[in-house]
């Protein structure tokens, strides 16, 4: 958390459907000007968080705070949020320029020259400038997600709200719309929370994550931190790629010992260990890039482990192995980049894999 | 002859046997002898002149715009709103309720004759006049109104109005800025396919009807006297007319909805 004001506080917040159970007491805060996101898988509970705060779903318990003040039978069009839909949601019958300015409507004591000139001024924050006349239907998807940005960004909303916006795109023009979406956000200040599955997409963007599971936050954490030191064993394998052993750890004089099948034991220190279990049979984690396979006539400082390449992918750039070490019965993934000199190896071959106690961690 | 060829022949035939019946009415509207027969003796508008005469048949289409456009009114409403809670909102039962608005589009016409006659005169004791008519035109007709209008509702993303609540408009201007705008094409097109259900309807205007008939039933009046029958053809031809330019007016508004939402077509009825 920065020292910057929370613009959102959510507090002990629980939705129901019936028998179903959406949010199960969420609590979290949310700082002004943060590029914040909402990440899990479908049916997580994300979006029902992310249309709680736009005032879409009366929340069931708990506070939500808006600003400081109580968002309770608040309707969404008296809140400082603007949402940008998934389906986009342009007006098809209205004008590009019609579709920016809607918002405009109940502005009083804006000029029509006034009005003009903020979607001009919109339109060029997003790329689209001489779009304005335009009919809205005839856009392409990625012109759609710049208009329904223009129309939200130019209300000036405290926050603003983006549902899954990119799904739609290529992934090319997804790319291009994640760098897109970070500068605007960088460029206005104004509080983005962007609600998406992609954990790739999650990382790029944002400033803090929320990851979510079956209706709870499951870890709320940097990109950085998530990715090498999630919580649960949950959080690991929905974040990138991580290889498990069984394994267990023993705190003693000299401090920890960790034992893993197929690794041999290792000292740690306790901050590589996630949850207050017990010591015995946990599973140890370790990411792909974070082993390496040592090529014939290679040194290294790091522990070695021996092993048989089961199969590999080559992808160009980097070549993803999956390599049994001796007396494990699931192979490890392992990803190398293609440095000049490296030769590709074949399946069956025997090999040595390097890997370094710090990069493991223990989920206890 | 291949088989491209038969099902050609059997299509050419199939539209015969649609259509010639159809066009036997202008022929002889036009034909210059009271006689219905073959071969035709000539060109006249006289029965066309004739029909400016009537005054009951003036009487009887008076009556019959008045129910068909009260009809149109009443099952388009009465439309809007099934639709709008049939692709909005869930609710117990549902599809049983749905299928049980949608049912008088396949009860026999005689049948709803009956039982409404039975209804209106046995049970409420009303008598019979345009209203008790458009009570049961509007019956039969909302089926077919509802139809169009779930097309109209169903392509209208239930996103479009919450972006414009997000935007600062309230429930109601978003109805009138976003909603209205993108399904009236749709309310046009069931208002005109009701309004001509209405208009030609003859079994249930013939059971309600009071002393005052409606045009199909004024028409079937006229069959008792054979001088009058080119007459009839000539009605009929404007009816004919009248009734293919409303559907092709209401199909283009259809068409022009969808369009308009940038959707494909999932089908109508013509």
């Amino acid at each position: 958390m920065t020292d910057r004001n929370a613009i959102i506080d959510l507090r002990d917040v629980h939705k129901h459907y019936g028998e179903f159970h959406a949010l199960k007491g969420i609590s979290m805060e949310i700082a002004e000007g943060e590029f914040f996101s909402l990440l899990g898988p479908s049916g997580c509970g994300k979006t029902t968080l992310l249309r709680s705060i736009a005032g879409f779903e009366d929340i069931s318990s708990g506070a939500l705070m808006l600003d400081g003040a109580d968002m309770a039978g608040v309707p969404p069009n008296k809140r400082p949020t603007n949402m940008v839909f998934q389906s986009y949601a342009i007006f098809p019958h209205l004008t590009v320029g019609e579709n920016v300015a809607f918002g405009l409507r109940r502005k009083t004591g804006l000029s029509k020259s006034d009005k003009a000139r903020m979607v001009d001024e919109a339109l060029e924050m997003v790329g689209l400038v001489g779009y304005g006349a335009r009919a809205a239907h005839a856009l392409s998807g990625g012109q759609r997600q710049r208009v329904a940005l223009a129309r939200a960004l130019i209300l000036k909303p405290r926050v603003l709200l983006l549902d899954e916006p990119l799904s739609a795109l290529d992934k090319k023009l997804r790319e291009q719309m994640q760098s897109e979406l970070r500068r605007l956000q960088r460029q206005v200040g104004i509080t983005f929370i962007l609600v998406t599955h992609d954990q790739e997409e999650a990382l790029i963007m944002s400033d803090r994550i929320a990851v979510m599971f079956e209706g709870r936050i499951a870890q709320l954490a940097s990109p950085q931190d998530l990715y090498l030191r999630p919580k649960s064993r949950d959080v690991a394998e929905f974040i990138g790629v991580m290889n498990f052993f069984e394994g267990g750890f023993q705190t003693g004089a000299a401090g920890i010992e960790m034992t893993a099948q197929g690794l041999g034991a290792a000292r740690i220190t306790g901050d590589q260990i996630m949850g207050s279990g017990s010591g015995t049979s946990c599973a140890v984690g370790i990411r792909p890039e974070s082993l390496s396979i040592l090529f014939e006539g290679e040194t290294t400082s790091e522990r070695i482990a021996e092993g048989v390449v089961d199969d590999l992918a080559y992808y160009g750039d980097m070549t993803y192995y999956e390599v049994r070490l001796d007396g494990m019965d699931h192979p490890l993934t392992i990803s190398m980049k293609n440095r000049a000199g490296r030769p590709v190896l074949e399946r069956g071959v025997r090999t040595r894999v390097a890997w370094d106690p710090r990069s493991l961690v223990v989920f206890s | 002859m291949r088989r491209s060829g038969w099902l050609g022949l059997y299509a050419v035939a199939y539209l015969i046997f649609l259509y010639a019946p159809i066009i036997i009415l202008p022929l002889f509207a036009f034909n210059d002898s009271a006689v219905i027969a073959f071969p035709l003796s000539g060109f006249t508008l006289n029965w066309f002149r004739e029909l400016t005469g009537i005054e009951a048949m003036h009487a009887a289409l008076r009556n019959s715009l008045f129910i068909a456009v009260m009809t149109a009114l009443f099952s388009t409403l009465l439309g809007i709103a099934a639709a709008r809670a049939a692709t909005r909102y869930n609710f117990p039962l549902k599809a049983g309720i749905m299928g049980l608005i949608m049912l008088p589009l396949v009860l026999p016409e005689i049948i709803v004759a009956v039982s409404l006659l039975v209804v209106a005169v046995q049970i409420f004791g009303m008598p019979l006049s345009a209203w008790t008519v458009i009570a049961a035109h509007t019956l039969i007709c909302t089926p077919f109104c509802i139809a169009i209008l779930n097309t109209a509702f169903q392509n209208l993303d239930p996103a479009l109005e919450e972006a414009a609540v997000d935007l600062g408009e309230t429930p109601q201007s978003t109805f009138r800025l976003i909603t209205l705008p993108l399904v009236i094409p749709g309310i046009i097109s069931s208002l005109l396919i009701s309004f001509t259900i209405s208009l030609d309807e003859f079994i249930i205007a013939f059971f309600l009807t009071g002393n005052e008939p409606t045009l199909p039933v004024y028409i079937w009046g006229l069959f008792r006297f054979p001088a009058r029958i080119p007459v009839v053809m000539a009605l009929g031809t404007i009816l004919v007319a009248v009734s293919i330019i409303l559907l092709a007016i209401a199909e283009y508004y259809r068409r022009r909805g969808l369009a308009r939402a940038g959707q494909k077509d999932t089908g109508g009825f013509l």
